[in-house]
């Protein structure tokens, strides 16, 4: 059953979420310097982060507050009036302050590994604040559950979010399967050499669908969710066509409607293809011929937040009949053979949208979304 | 009745999905060290002792969880990991030894709750990167940085393909992770969900617990839960709601908590509670119980199980 999305707050290396779109469509990339970590000890050089100004500890419970706030005001919510829950995707949780405490800094408390008090103090009046840690498709999990809730008459608005700050035990890992410090994340290309982290949060209001009291930016259609249970790290086709036929059944909507995909494209080795495969075989092989675009080129891998940003990218593309360019694609991979990638700003009028989310472990979650 | 997330609101219509009934077909607590917990709650409940005992025996701790599962497959796995494993293998009733699954089941989800499960090893990470550098970094325990690994590693061992989730909000983690499994239950998105509790009780876990001041000392413990449609088992207690209906007796903060008799198993909580809980009913005590864990940062969460046939209609 749809959900109608009446706000949609994004922080990533670009910006905001104008100016994080408008990054987009012009083609820039917000790479910078790592800024977290010692670059010649992780092998890895760059970072696609946010700089507010302050302190890095406890980051991502300052941006995910900060996008939750305005995102109650964007969607003119009072969560003293009605029933709202919020649900917070995360890969990453606070870890970094773990790192920080393991290598000299001081203890906290284990409630802040979450993010309960930050949430619930930047908006007064939520029933519940839930963290689920879902990995790089946490948004798109807490998504599905958005619309359960809605779906069963269980709350009256979710406040969604997700976030990610980049932690140096993932940087280690990213490092570590890689010859060369990775230059630039290059979606979908066929000379990619790799993932790099950004830092990211999105927060976002559904309410339901027959709720008509207020202008909404988007319509969510479904979202469908699968675990590969295949590999810890390793994607599956099986498991990710499961994800995006699951999407399409609970919206009771054809293949063929599909016209724009915003794609996970991590552009490392074990996604693209994997994506590309997944997307030839549920999409293409059903009669659609979408373009596929990715924003990780430009905003890095946002984790937690990927699949928000992600939906953010969706609806802007549904409201203004354009389609950024994948940031970082010169030479489309062999197996992205049969599908579109835009290398630049497209004008392109969608009617429905698949935005992918995959994470670690096999946890894969696909939202289609349409204009209100 | 359904079993909502939270309260239904009166002044607003009723969902018209088909009300689906959520039953716990199968449970399982592996507690190591857990004896004197069987006779406290034997003791408080007038419940067989014996019957207590039989559920809380033979845990072993997460460096002896071979005994259970088999050697093969456990190297690089966390023993919030292990107990998890170990808990599934219980409550499915498997034999000892690794049992691969056939396939993937695509109708079984997983629901994980902890949150002290990984920092130990992310804690070991950061400091093998300040001291060795990354190249020191083993990318065996790459799956292990991400959060999300308990979940994804269970889903893998025993071939479970629906939905994942590793919920991650602190005290009240437990019966999050229950009330998001009858989500999925109710969503149609499953026709069977494992929930999961565990928490490791090692010196980084224990750290970051006790600087948060709770009432009780972390223990390392896990509890496992198979829940369904009542639609699709007859046996087994039924879960619901809080609200509206009073309990004969309370597990958890504000009645018999395990965690004062026995340990914290903080984020594991609500899960082995409610597991404790299942156990009593099935030993004959009255219904229904009241299920709670939280604490005063995260708050309460509370639901009802009933040993009775309908019961939260």
């Amino acid at each position: 059953m749809p959900a109608r999305l009446t706000a949609s707050e994004l922080r990533t290396c670009l910006g905001d979420g104008d100016r994080t779109f408008a990054g987009l469509l012009a083609g820039t990339s917000g790479i910078g310097p790592l800024r977290h970590g010692v670059p010649a000890a992780l092998n890895v050089a760059h970072g696609y982060h946010v700089d507010d100004g302050a302190d890095r500890a406890f980051a991502a419970s300052r941006w995910v507050a900060e996008c939750a706030a305005r995102a109650v005001a964007a969607g003119a919510l009072d969560p003293r009036r009605r029933r709202v829950v919020a649900l917070v995707g995360t890969g990453l949780r606070e870890l970094a302050a773990v790192e920080a405490y393991a290598t000299g800094g001081d203890a906290f408390g284990a409630h802040r590994l979450h993010f309960g008090d930050a949430v619930h103090t930047a908006v007064p009046g939520l029933r519940e604040v839930v963290t689920v840690s879902n990995a790089c498709s946490a948004g798109g999990h807490v998504l599905a559950l958005a619309e359960d809730l809605l779906m069963l008459g269980d709350a009256d608005a979710v406040l969604v979010c997700g976030v990610d700050a980049t932690t140096e035990s993932m940087l280690a890992m990213i490092g570590r399967v890689v010859d060369r410090p990775t230059e630039t994340v290059r979606p979908f290309d066929a000379d990619r050499q790799g993932v790099l982290l950004g830092d990211g949060a999105a927060a976002l209001v559904l309410v339901p669908d027959d709720d008509d009291t207020r202008p909404a930016l988007a319509r969510i259609v479904a979202t469908g969710l699968s675990c590969d249970a295949h590999h810890e790290t390793a994607p599956s086709v099986a498991g990710i066509t499961r994800a995006m036929r699951d999407a399409l059944a609970r919206a009771g909507r054809e293949p063929a409607e599909v016209d724009l995909v915003v794609a996970h494209g991590t552009g490392t080795a074990l996604n693209d293809p994997a994506e590309c495969e997944a997307l030839r075989q549920v999409l293409v092989s059903g009669g659609a011929d979408p373009l596929v675009t990715a924003v990780k080129g430009a905003t890095g891998h946002t984790s937690g937040a990927a699949a928000l940003v992600n939906l953010d990218v969706a609806r802007r593309c549904l409201a203004e009949g354009r389609v950024p360019p994948v940031v970082g694609l010169r030479r489309p991979l062999p197996e992205g053979t049969g599908l579109r990638f835009p290398t630049e700003a497209t004008a392109h009028p969608a009617r429905l949208v698949q935005s992918d989310a995959f994470g670690f472990g096999g946890v894969n979650a696909v939202t289609l979304v349409e204009a209100p | 009745m359904t079993s909502p997330l939270i309260a239904p609101d009166p002044t607003r219509p009723a969902s018209t999905a088909a009300p689906v009934t959520v039953r716990v077909a199968g449970w399982s607590l592996h507690l190591p060290e857990a004896d004197g917990l069987a006779a406290d709650l034997a003791a408080w409940s007038g419940t067989s002792a014996s019957r207590l005992s039989a559920t809380l025996a033979d845990a072993v701790p997460a460096d002896r969880a071979h005994q259970v599962l088999g050697r093969k497959g456990l190297l690089f796995k966390e023993p919030a990991t292990r107990l998890a494993l170990c808990a599934v293998h219980r409550a499915l009733g498997l034999p000892p030894g690794r049992h691969p699954p056939d396939g993937v089941d695509p109708r079984s989800a997983v629901v994980v709750a902890g949150n002290l499960g990984n920092v130990a090893t992310v804690a070991d990470l950061a400091r093998t990167v300040h001291a060795e550098g990354g190249r020191a970094v083993s990318p065996l325990a790459a799956p292990n940085a991400s959060s999300n690994v308990v979940a994804s590693t269970v889903a893998l061992w025993f071939g479970l393909g629906a939905a994942n989730l590793m919920v991650c909000s602190g005290a009240t983690a437990g019966l999050d992770a229950v009330r998001a499994a009858m989500l999925l239950l109710r969503a149609g998105r499953a026709d069977r969900v494992l929930v999961v509790g565990t928490e490791p009780a090692d010196e980084v876990a224990t750290e970051l617990h006790q600087a948060g001041r709770p009432a009780f000392p972390l223990r390392a413990g896990a509890a496992c839960l198979v829940l369904t449609t009542t639609a699709r088992s007859d046996t087994g207690p039924v879960l619901g709601p809080s609200g509206g209906r009073s309990a004969y007796r309370r597990i958890g903060p504000g009645g018999f908590d395990p965690a004062a008799h026995w340990g914290d198993c903080y984020g594991a909580a609500g899960v082995v509670n409610l597991a404790l809980a299942a156990t009593l009913l099935d030993a004959g005590a009255p219904g229904p119980v009241a299920v709670a864990c939280g604490d005063d940062t995260d708050g309460v969460r509370e639901l009802l199980l009933d040993a009775t046939p309908g019961a939260g209609r």
